[in-house]
Order: C-alpha cells, then structure tokens, then sequence
C-alpha cells in the first residue's frame, strides 16, 4: 500500500504520525508545560504553594501547641511527668526561630527558614542545624517464639540518608514497620520529630512518606487516581494533588502510565508510583524498604537524584536495601542489623572502616561459608 | 516418572492435613460432604438393582451425564486450583508423552476419583442381572473413572491456557453467573412439571437422547447388555471409549502446548482522568468514597456481588411460588431482599477485601469515621436507586398504593441498618476473604474460624434493628392506615441512628485497631 518513497524515510513517517495523532495525556502535558513555562502561572503557583505550605505549617503548630497543652494538663493532673518528653517536643515548634545549636561543616547553606520560603525556591525551609528527626530507642519485636527485633535503638539526624542493611529475615521490614507505625511493637518508642509515633501516632505520622515491602497498592485504580488517593488521604487540596501527581510520574519515569490500572503495572513501576505516593504529601522523613528492588538502572539513578535534591533542601531518608555499592555512595550513616540486632552503626566511613561496606557487612552477617560438600556440582550431570 | 508424580501428589494431598486444625476441619468437611455424595448415590445405585431395567436406565443416565457434565465444566467456571500445573514440569525436561501420562495418572489420587470409584462400582451392582450386564458393567466403571478423571484434568488445564489473562478470568466468572441466573427460571419450570403423570416419558425421552452421547454412553451400555439390545450396548460402548480415547489425545496435545507457553502478559486499558475522583470532593470520605466506586466497577469480586442482587430474589420468589404461597404478597420481597445484600454482601468484610492495601490508610492515619463513611457510600447510592424504582413497581404488582410507605420503611431501614452494622464488623471481627484479583468464587486461601459466626451475627444483627418496622408494615397489612405511616417513620429513624452509630462505632473501632487490621491482612 505504502508507496516506495515513503519506504526511503521512515523517521520522517512516524514524526509526522506522531504530531497527527497526539496522544492524549502528551498532550496534557504540554499544556502543563506551557502552563509551567508561562511566568504569570508559575508566580501563581508558588504563592498558592507557599500560602498552603504556610497554612499547613500553621494548622500542624496549633495542633502541636494543643497536645502540648493536653501533656501539660496530664502532667499536673499526674504526679508521673515525662520531663524528657517534653524536652522534646518544645525545639520542634520553634525549629524555624531557634538559632542553629550543632551546625556541621558539611552543611554550608545557613539561610533562616522564613526567608526561604518567601523566596519560594524550596517547599521546605533547610534543617539549619541537625537536630535528630528520628530516635528509636529499645525498639522490640516478637513473633510467638522467635524475637524478630530485639531492642533496637537508632538516632538518624535531619539532612541526612541512613541505610539499613541486613541480611534475609534480620528484621529490617519489621523494624520500618514499626517506626512507619504499620505495626505496634511490644516494646519501646519510635519518636519523629519530636512526636511519639504509637503515643500520638496522627501528628507523627503527617511528618512521614512511606514505602513498605511486599504489602498490595489499590491495584484495581489507575497509576493517575492512586497517586490522587494518597494525596487527598495525606489533606492535600484538589490542585496541589493534581500537580505534583504529574510532575513526580515525569521525574520518576511512568507518566504515560498513569492511565493504566496498577494491577497492570511490572513490579518495578509498583515501586516506582509507592515512592511516589510517599513524596506527594513533601513529608520531612521518608521511610523506604526496598526503594530499588527490581527498579531498572536509569529510573535508580533518578530515584537517587530526587532523593539527594530532597535531603539536600533538609529532607531525611531512611532506606533498607541490599545494594552495598548504592548503599556506600549515597548514604551518610548506616546501619547493619542481622538477627534483630544492630551490630554496627555510624557514618558509612566509620562502619566500614578499612575496606568496602560489603565487606564489613558479609563480616557480620556471618561470613561466606562456602566449604565442603558441594564438590559434585563441579562434574556435570550429562 | 509415574510413580514419582503419584507420590508428588500423595504428599500434597497428606500435607494439606498438616495446616492448622481449622483448615483441616474444612477439608474434613469437605471429604465427608464427598463420601456422603458417594454414599447417598451408591445406596441409590443398589436399590436401582430391584427397579425395571428401563427405568433405571433413565435414571442412572440422566444423573450421570450431569456428574461427567459438572467434570467438563466446573474446572472451567469456577478455575479450579492447578496444584499439578504442567507447567510447573517445564524445566526439568521430562518428555512430553511421560509427563501427560504421569500427571494423568497422578489425577486419580484425589477425592473426587475415590468417589467416582465408588460410584462406578457401585453401577456395577445396579446392573448385575445377568452375565453379560456385569461384565459390561465392569468395564463401564474402568472407562468411567478415567472419563471423568481426564476431563478434569483437560479442562483444568484449558482454563489456564484460555482464561490466563486476569480480565478473561474475570469475565468467564460473570458469565458463568448470568448463565445460572438465567438458568434459575429454568429450574422453576423443571421443578413445576407434574412429574407424576408426565415424568416418566420426559425422563425417558431425555435418556433415549443422551444415552448416545460422550456424557451418557458409559452409563447406557451396561443398561442396554442388560435389556439385550446388543447393538446399542456396544455403539454406546463405542461412543465411551471413543470420548476417553479423544480426551487423551487434547490431554497429550495441551500438555505439549503447554511446555512451550508461557504464562500470558495482558495488556491493560487505558483510562482517561480520574474517574470518580473528579466528581467528588477532594476530602478524606470522598476519596474513600471514590476508591469504593471504582472498585464496584471494576473488581470482579464486587461485580459478583452486584449481579447476585436480582439473582437471589428472583429464585426466592420462585421456590416460595412452588411452594404455594400468593405471588402479589411475594412480590412485596424483592425491594428489601435486594437492600439487605447491597448493604451486606461485600460490606461487611470490606476491609479483608483490600488486603495489605489498607496500609494506605494506616500510614496516611485517616479517621477511621472518614473510612467507614466512605465505604458506605457505593452500596447506599445503589441501594437508594434500587428502593426508588422497585418501590413503585412492587406496589404496582402488589396491588394496592398503600403499601407504599411500609414498604419505603422496611427498606430504608435494611439498607441503612445494614450498612451500619457492616461498617462495625468489618472492622472489628475481619475474616479471610477473596484475595484482590483472584476469582470471586475461589476459595479463600485459608478458612479460618469466625466467618460463619461473624456472618451469623451480624444477619441475626439487621433482623433484630429491623423487626419492630416489620412488624408495623405487617400490621399496616392486616388492619391499614396509620400504621404504614408509623413503619415508615420507625423505620428511617432506627435506620439513621444504626447507619450513623455504625460509622462512628465502626471509626473508632478502625482507629484503635489500625495496625492490627493490616497485621491481620498480612497474616491471609
């Protein structure tokens, strides 16, 4: 049917096949960029995002001021005082105000918060000092006979990425879970940001995004009306879901999947639209477990991207992964927990010591035992 | 090859005795419901040896060209679950001639092929009246076994090849349910054919046509060798072995087929926006509420649930028409029957339905109120709709407009009392339901203790909240006036309060016992 001198320019075929047929969500997306592009809109935008930012910032204070007024109340009626507590949540309300108090070298940028935010180039203002933005202390865990967790206590500072390795089954997915505030530990405290995650789980967890291992999405949605889902389920407006629905499936790679339904999606897309459903509410601490599994190499590698811009504006990432080479490069601290317990923990530098971090940690996690009784397996069978 | 794949199937069917005591109690259950299948039709069988051999001819026939029947098609509809796959076999190289017959083989160790032993050598018995019969009889209940047996295993085995993809799955299941629905009519006529006078010649002439047939042949040879029509004893015999030899050659040829297929890919369908989500607000209930819509479109376990609505009142006013009670006081049971199953069916074990899904709301730490109200929103939208239109026409069929607000009244007051009560139960006594994308009729993957009780009470729970309106709308019957009026108020206001308590109760419930819920999800 073609005549032959179509045949002698495929490329310029399918350009002009291309531009004839747009497809729909392209076309969605140029409006959006032309929306993006065009400076009236974008001003726009951000004085709509800072004004949310500051609404919700607002709305979280009062929420804060309330429950401290509530452990106030509960102290004088109680002889039991929780000083320590207490010591804890009172910098959080004024980590915009306060003055930094253990600014490290590696952090240069010192710009007060408010200012900033005014300037509208990032969503939130940068940790001007490293408070810890997550504590876990005598963190405990039991499944019938066998201790899954047994007393685990981390300290992981605003600004940084903390990696947990471990081996299979050494408790990495139940210890996430029980900081997540998935599941309720036997014992011990999980405290995000001054919050107490199982005292007064509604607060801490609006400071967390989250990506379990291994648990089912709302299959049954699209990619588009799942990222909307957790948006709206997080307290974000109509616009500000629709927005950031779109420009995180374009960061992360799987916009044109967003019409799909999820049950559709390859494993790798699942964690891809997990991570972001996790970011879409910009919370202060991101919790992943297995951020990369079965991720392909370009989307890890813009995945790492995200991450590194959103610590670096003062954002904490806490992940598990098996990827040691992944785990040296991009994280500041890590931890190694085999068998429920954290046997090292520190910077990577200090973990590590001499050698590479999987060295260290297949030193740890009990060594290659690869000896005896396998001799067969080198005569073959045929 | 056999022998090792005979005892693969040994230790499956030994291993499923070791799970925990309530699975084994369900497949105690299971096994006794069998044999008592088998003992019910060997006692028949028996006593068919005294009866005039014609008669028993049509009988045996008929029932069994419906047992080889229920082995061509229930591994179809209901996707029966291949624990031998032939694919499974793939990589170990074994030819492909060795594997048919192996895992054929292997077929004959399982429940249904002790029944259908039984069965076989129970016919025999049936027709032991004179040498010839016996003989044929004992061949019969060879060719039987493995007639059944091997179309297990084909269909079984086609189900997996044709119906891979999960939307092909999905739609044999509703398919398969349409057809039952509009079978159940069917069955009412059967059932009101005066059986007395006209069954036999029915019976007969259903017999003479099945007989030669791949479904009734086996079972018509040895009645034939025993009236000494030697001619149609051995075609029927013809026709039986014939069946089995060509269900061996679609065994061996599916068995090839399937070494070198792997599991199908579908490819999805695109959506355009967002769907229910644009049109309801961007709030917590809303969301959930939207969530809820889709999956009411689009998952098949709901969308059985939403065909069996008018489904279950129709047979009901069928067999009570059978059983003699008046059709214009029937017709006054379709409005509320439906309410109660919109309101219960899926409802009231909903959280189960997500799975580990529900982690979204546990991290997200949504208002267990927001949860609960927003699952309630699909079933009463269709609950409504159905009470607007039913309403009219029901009093129309009944006969009298007066009927009009005892009838609101009671179905008000299911629907709304139902979904209440549900929203309570599914998220304190959750039990183990179908699991997202698996058939709507496959059986949970494990049975465990609590789902009849749970379902018990909370019917036993709508009944109770609803009784004193339906005793004001039978009252309205029997002496009219005021008292319809009186139903319809008694029953929006116990339906409000149940439907409004059940959402704040059910919320706080979901709010104390978040992570325990997705524990519990996890654990099934």
């Amino acid at each position: 049917m073609m005549g032959g001198d179509r045949y002698g320019s495929p490329l310029l075929i399918g350009t002009v096949d291309f531009v004839e047929t747009p497809d729909s969500i392209l076309a969605k997306f140029d409006e959006l960029i032309a929306d993006l592009s065009s400076d009236s809109a974008r001003d726009k935008r951000q004085t709509r995002e800072v004004e949310f930012e500051a609404k919700r910032e607002a709305e979280r204070n009062a929420e804060v001021a309330a429950e401290l007024e509530n452990e106030l109340e509960a102290e004088s009626e109680s002889s039991r005082a929780k000083p320590a507590y207490k010591r804890e949540i009172t910098p959080a309300i004024e980590t915009e105000t306060e003055g930094n108090l253990e600014v490290k070298p590696a952090i240069t940028r010192v710009t007060p918060a408010s200012k900033s935010k005014s300037k509208g180039k990032s969503k939130k203002a940068p940790e001007d000092h490293r408070e810890s933005v997550l504590a876990v202390t005598g963190l405990t865990k039991r499944f019938g006979d066998t201790t899954a967790v047994d007393g685990i206590d981390l300290t992981v500072k605003a600004g940084t990425i903390f990696g947990i390795v471990g081996p299979n089954g050494a408790g990495k997915t139940t210890t996430l879970s029980m900081i997540t505030g998935l599941l309720r530990p036997d014992s011990g405290t999980v405290v995000v940001h001054g919050h107490d995650v199982w005292a007064n789980p509604a607060l801490a967890k609006s400071f967390m995004g989250v990506l379990p291992d291994r648990l089912r999405l709302f299959d049954r949605l699209t990619g588009g009306q799942l990222l909307y889902y957790a948006g709206v389920l997080r307290g974000l407006p109509k616009w500000a879901v629709r927005e950031r629905m779109w420009q995180l499936a374009t960061a992360l790679g799987f916009d044109e999947a967003l019409g799909r339904l999820v049950a559709d999606y390859s494993a790798g897309m699942m964690k891809k639209i997990t991570l972001a459903a996790a970011l879409i509410h910009s919370p202060r601490l991101l919790v992943l477990d297995e951020p990369f599994e079965s991720v392909d190499p370009v989307s890890v590698a813009s995945i790492v991207d995200i991450l590194a811009k959103y610590v670096e504006a003062g954002g904490t990432v806490v992940l598990s992964s098996h990827s040691m080479d992944l785990i040296q490069r991009m994280c500041d601290s890590v931890a190694i927990i085999v068998g429920g317990e954290v046997l090292a923990s520190g910077t990577v530098d200090e973990v590590r010591g001499q050698g590479s971090l999987e060295e260290k940690f297949i030193e740890l996690a009990g060594g290659v035992t690869v000896s005896g009784g396998l001799e067969w397996l080198h005569s073959f069978s045929d | 090859m056999v022998a090792q794949l005979l005892g693969l199937k040994l230790r499956l069917l030994g291993n499923s005795f070791r799970r925990s005591p309530w699975q084994v109690f369900g497949l105690i259950v299971g096994l006794s419901y069998g044999l008592g299948a088998a003992f019910v039709a060997t006692l028949g069988l028996v006593i068919l040896r005294d009866v005039d051999a014609n008669i028993a001819r049509n009988i045996v026939v008929v029932a069994g060209s419906l047992v080889i029947l229920g082995f061509l098609f229930v591994p179809l509809v209901f996707g029966a679950d291949d624990t031998v796959d032939p694919r499974k076999f793939t990589l170990f190289g074994i030819p492909n001639s060795r594997l048919a017959l192996g895992l054929a083989a292997a077929a004959f160790v399982g429940v249904p092929a002790v029944v259908m032993t039984v069965i076989g050598a129970a016919q025999i018995v049936t027709w032991s009246r004179n040498t010839e019969a016996l003989l044929v009889a004992i061949l019969s209940a060879i060719v039987l076994v493995i007639t059944c047996m091997l179309s297990s295993r084909v269909m079984t085995t086609m189900a997996t090849l044709l119906l891979a993809t999960r939307r092909a799955r999905e739609a044999t299941g509703l398919i398969a349910l349409l057809v039952l629905g509009a079978l159940s009519p069917l069955i009412a006529i059967m059932v009101t054919v005066d059986w007395e006078k006209r069954g036999l010649p029915v019976l007969h002439k259903i017999a003479d046509i099945v007989a030669f047939t791949p479904l009734g042949a086996v079972w018509a040879a040895p009645a034939y060798a025993a009236v000494g029509d030697t001619s149609a004893m051995f075609s029927t015999m013809a026709i039986a072995i014939g069946f089995v030899l060509v269900l061996w050659v679609v065994w061996r040829v599916l068995v090839a087929a399937m070494m070198v297929t792997p599991e199908r890919e579908s490819r999805g369908r695109t959506y355009r926006g967002l769907g229910w989500f644009s049109y309801l607000p961007a709030t917590p209930v809303g969301a959930v509420a939207a969530r809820s819509l889709s999956y009411w479109g689009r998952d098949a376990r709901y969308r059985s649930a939403l065909v069996i609505v008018p489904i279950v009142p129709a047979v009901m006013i069928g067999a009570l028409t059978v059983a003699g009670m008046p059709l214009n006081n029937l017709l006054l049971l379709p409005v509320p029957v439906m309410c109660f199953f919109l309101a219960w069916s899926t409802v009231h074990n909903d959280v189960a339905f997500d799975n580990t899904a529900i982690w979204m709301h546990v991290s997200s730490n949504i208002s267990g109120r927001a949860d609960r109200a927003g699952r309630v929103v699909p079933p009463l939208l269709l609950g409504l709709l159905v009470i607007l239109v039913g309403t009219p026409l029901s009093a129309w069929g009944y006969g009298s407009a007066d009927i009009v607000p005892s009838l609101l009244g009671v179905s008000l007051c299911v629907l709304l009392a139902g979904l209440g009560l549900s929203s309570i139960i599914s998220a304190g006594f959750p039990y183990p339901a179908v699991h997202p994308g698996d058939s709507p009729f496959a059986q949970p993957q494990s049975s465990a203790s609590g789902a009849s009780w749970v379902q018990g009470l909370s019917l036993l729970g709508v009944l109770v909240v609803t009784a004193p309106t339906v005793y004001f709308a039978v009252l309205g019957i029997l002496y009219g006036g005021g008292w319809h009026v009186a139903s319809l108020l008694l029953g929006i206001g116990t339906g409000v309060v149940a439907l409004v308590g059940g959402i704040l109760l059910g919320g706080r419930v979901f709010d104390a016992r978040g992570p325990e819920l997705l524990s519990f999800t996890e654990r099934y």
